[in-house]
């Protein structure tokens, strides 16, 4: 039986089906989650591509290992996932002893230099400056607005991923939601939203 | 909020966007992903061939049911013999025991039964 990104089995089920050695299992669940946990672990390193890919294997590495004591029915694989991917992030963090300051200046400048290439270049320059407020917020308030508006996550997964309560979640989410507006104020004609009609 | 901060519908516009473009996964990574899966997984079971077991024939099975084959050695050895006596005259038998054809009688005093008179 072969598995896809799109097929009806549960990621759950996928790892009970590993645990007892089906490989399309395997490689289904390497589709399925890995590039979820990199996008993830890439926004809480603030890009940085090289350590974010360490993340991903590392904290893929955990899941197959507790494969064969997974139980269906307690934990979806994916909140599972993004609370080692945190919590492995947040050890990388503390490692290196600072946290990378982008300034929202860094943003790449390509998207205002052209301005006849609007479209596609004013909405990289648009991601650019978010991932760039993205990396300036505190830590925490990071985790819940990437794992909330970026993820799908819902309330309750975001609080069992970072192992807080469901209101502390909804502070750290709207706090999170009012740094980035602030952050990215300065920037809203560069960005072009006056075009949109949203200046305010 | 500011009246210089982001619209909400722009700054949610904006998530989407992002959430619709996340870093993509290098192919070297996701070899060395699946490389770790396939190298923990557990293997299943190794099913070890045993002896295989022979269904018994008809003719065995009626063998072992009269006792195996030595009693069916004796049951051909006394079916011969049996034939060898229906088909053998009895002078032969005579030659072959050394007996005598009237030697053998068993109710000398019955011929009265026989006797008219």
């Amino acid at each position: 039986m072969a598995f896809d990104a799109g097929d009806e089995t549960s990621d759950e089920a996928l790892m009970v089906l590993y645990a007892n050695g089906d490989r399309q299992a395997a490689l289904a669940l390497t589709r399925r989650v890995t590039p979820r946990v990199l996008a993830y672990a890439a926004r809480l390193l603030s890009g940085d591509r090289a350590e974010a890919e360490d993340v991903a294997q590392e904290t893929m590495l955990r899941l197959w290992k507790v494969a064969p004591q997974w139980r269906q029915g307690e934990t979806k694989v994916t909140t599972w996932a993004f609370r080692v991917a945190t919590n492995l992030c947040i050890d990388r963090q503390r490692a290196r002893g600072r946290r990378r300051q982008l300034a929202l200046e860094d943003a790449p400048e390509v998207a205002y230099a052209a301005p006849g290439a609007e479209g596609r270049l004013q909405a990289a320059g648009r991601l650019a400056a978010l991932e760039a407020a993205l990396a300036r917020l505190p830590d925490r308030q990071r985790q819940a607005v990437v794992l909330r508006h970026l993820e799908g996550m819902t309330n309750p997964e975001i609080a069992a991923i970072m192992e807080i309560g469901i209101e502390a979640v909804e502070s750290l989410t709207a706090r999170g939601k009012r740094a980035l507006a602030a952050l990215l104020a300065g920037r809203k004609e560069a960005l072009g939203y006056e075009d949109d009609g949203h200046a305010g | 909020m500011r009246m210089t901060d982001m619209q909400d519908d722009d700054l949610d516009r904006l998530l989407a966007a992002a959430a619709a473009a996340p870093a993509r996964p290098s192919d070297d990574l996701m070899r060395r992903v699946l490389a770790d899966a396939l190298a923990q997984q557990p293997q299943p079971p190794v099913l070890q061939a045993g002896p295989v077991a022979v269904r018994p024939g008809l003719l065995s099975r009626i063998a072992a049911a009269l006792g195996g084959g030595p009693v069916l050695a004796g049951l051909g050895t006394a079916a011969v013999f049996g034939l060898a006596l229906g088909y053998l005259s009895p002078a032969t038998l005579d030659y072959l025991t050394g007996a005598t054809a009237d030697a053998a009688e068993f109710f000398p005093d019955a011929d009265f039964l026989t006797t008219e008179g």
